[in-house]
């Protein structure tokens, strides 16, 4: 059983962020991280590889070569090996690109499982998994807050309207977790130098069949305009007040607005 | 290629979803500018009685695939096979749902998304779309690159659209192509496990009284769900309050929750973290109660509220049921 982990590195959480002059998000400018989101698919993966469920884990990003450091935080967790994919006609893939890169990556790798975290921090499409499953032909599983494997099959257990299911397809599967799966472990001392020694294997857009033509330059969608969002008006406070006059304050506020 | 606007209608328990019929109005809405027709593509149960009811809320056409409750997913190649060469855009809900069938034809037919999107218009032939990126920090404005195949698909925010209302109109039914062998359609549930008590969905409430660290515990949701009947709302609440067990999973709003866009959004005992805004951001109106006068949410919010929860809640839903009994 084999499970493939895609990761992003993404600037920091709260990091400062800016557009560069053509539109593209300046990924230099900022400390970068593992996409939060992903840590929770590397934990999953890993703990169904404690628990004797995944012979082997590897760890697949794309990004530029900066994003190896992302693939050795991660192996640093645990895990067997990373490929990174990388192209300088990959700067400013959308999310379409990126499931094109990643769909063709994982059908050289053929894991079981490629398991993905469900959104990323810098991007909120939530598209990749479902995009990389309609590529490749597998079933997806999304949205799990565990997933768990069995006579062939994989299954995850997602929030339905009022409770919970149960929802499981045949391997090989695409699926994504949520933050429920548990908290990340951390790397220790031991996992951060045995990461030096994981293999790790770089490939370029040529390697996996693909040209910078086919991905339309990275991208099916262009930014005309970036800039700031409006300015809001200065929040008004209320302060030091007993309740009562608080409340009515509140309520004139919402008053004056219709919302009551 | 035509100019019409396809959406997805979500239909389950024999209902549409309320963004059926918001995404029928927004079709409609771009429809009219693009010169094409407004089509939805309905599925689950109720699709088949209830798919001609979306022409009042703005639909011209109809296409039906399928009348049961199963996983989304599974009806994504209908749904590819629908909008192949079919129109200019395709409208999702951006609710799990809606991004795993919007992925699946992204991925399919090889096509622009955008999303999740504060504002959509249909113009020079082509979608324009209005994004809050960065985690808020930045808009942009795109488009699908010159030559991108269509439909763009266009990921919609709950409340972006206002159903339109006292519509009478009836959308005709049309057949649904043929959709070929696609291994996405192999999922199934395997179990089911109802909760004991009935969850609203948090994305249709149009007012939510949210809670979260500072609320303590379970009982002491409790002023908070007093506010929200008086308000005619919700209640919801940020990951602490959900992880600490105090309400279901499915009221937690944020990034790994739902992603809300009430009318007025009321948040107590909230500190207002990056990973609870993006859930939030793009409420309309937005009050804070928070005891810490420095609480990262009292930057954001419109109107800040310092002082204990418990206090001023309850105040506040005694001055609004004495306002509107009066």
């Amino acid at each position: 059983m084999k499970i493939v982990v895609t990761i992003k590195q993404v600037p920091a959480t709260g990091a400062d962020k800016r557009y560069t002059d053509d539109l593209r998000l300046d990924r230099a400018s900022a400390e970068a991280i593992i996409n939060p989101l992903d840590e929770y698919a590397i934990e999953q993966a890993l703990r169904l590889a404690d628990a004797g469920a995944a012979d082997s884990v590897t760890y697949l990003s794309m990004g530029p070569d900066q994003a190896a450091e992302a693939l050795r935080r991660a192996l640093a967790m645990g895990g067997d090996d990373a490929v990174l994919v990388t192209d300088p006609a990959l700067a400013g893939a959308d999310e379409w690109a990126t499931a094109k890169v990643l769909a063709a990556a994982l059908d050289r790798l053929a894991p079981d499982v490629a398991l993905m975290g469900m959104a990323s921090d810098d991007a909120r499409g939530s598209l990749v998994p479902g995009a990389v499953a309609a590529i490749r032909n597998v079933p997806l599983l999304s949205y799990g807050a565990e997933l768990a494997l069995a006579d062939g099959k994989a299954r995850i257990r997602r929030l339905s309207a009022a409770g919970y299911d149960w929802i499981e397809a045949p391997l090989p599967v695409v699926a994504s977790v949520t933050d429920q799966v548990g908290e990340p472990r951390y790397a220790s001392l031991k996992g951060i130098m045995a990461a030096k020694r994981k293999p790790m294997e770089t490939l370029s857009l040529a390697d996996l069949g693909l040209s910078a033509d086919a991905l339309r330059g990275g991208a099916l969608t262009r930014v005309t305009e970036a800039r700031p969002p409006e300015a809001k008006p200065p929040t008004e406070r209320i302060e030091n007040l007993p309740p009562a006059e608080a409340a009515a304050k509140i309520a004139d506020w919402l008053a004056a607005r219709k919302l009551i | 290629m035509s100019n019409d606007i396809l959406f997805l209608a979500e239909f389950s328990g024999g209902a549409p979803a309320r963004s059926a019929l918001e995404l029928a109005t927004g079709a409609a809405e771009l429809a009219a500018a693009s010169g094409g027709s407004a089509v939805a593509i309905a599925y689950g149960s109720g699709a088949a009685a209830g798919a001609a009811g979306l022409g009042a809320a703005g639909a011209t056409r109809a296409i039906v695939l399928g009348d049961e409750d199963r996983p989304a997913i599974t009806y994504a190649p209908a749904v590819v096979a629908a909008a192949r060469d079919a129109g200019l855009a395709l409208l999702a809900p951006a609710t799990p749902n809606g991004r795993d069938i919007a992925a699946a034809v992204v991925g399919s037919l090889d096509v622009p998304a955008f999303g999740p999107v504060r504002a959509v218009r249909a113009v020079d032939g082509t979608i324009e779309a209005e994004q809050a990126t960065l985690q808020g920090s930045v808009i942009t404005i795109s488009r699908p690159a010159d030559g991108a195949p269509t439909p763009s698909v266009v990921l919609v925010l709950a409340n972006t659209f206002t159903p339109a209302e006292g519509g009478s109109g009836s959308a005709e039914v049309v057949q649904a192509p043929e959709a070929g062998e696609s291994a996405l359609a192999k999922a199934t549930v395997a179990e089911s496990h109802e909760a004991e008590a009935k969850v609203i969905n948090l994305e249709e409430a149009t007012v939510i009284v949210a809670g979260g660290r500072g609320v303590g515990s379970e009982e002491g949701f409790g002023p908070l769900r007093d506010l929200a009947a008086a308000l005619g709302g919700a209640v919801g609440a940020s990951r602490a309050a959900a992880d600490a067990g105090w309400i279901p999973y499915q009221l937690q709003i944020g990034q790994t929750g739902k992603v809300v866009k009430p009318s007025l959004y009321i948040g107590a005992g909230i500190s207002g973290a990056i990973q609870h805004r993006v859930g939030m951001q793009t409420a309309e109106h937005v009050v804070a109660i928070n005891r810490d006068p420095d609480a990262p949410i009292g930057e954001f919010a419109d109107l800040f509220v310092v002082g204990d929860l418990f206090q001023i809640v309850p105040a506040l839903t005694d001055e609004i049921r004495r306002r509107k009994g009066g």
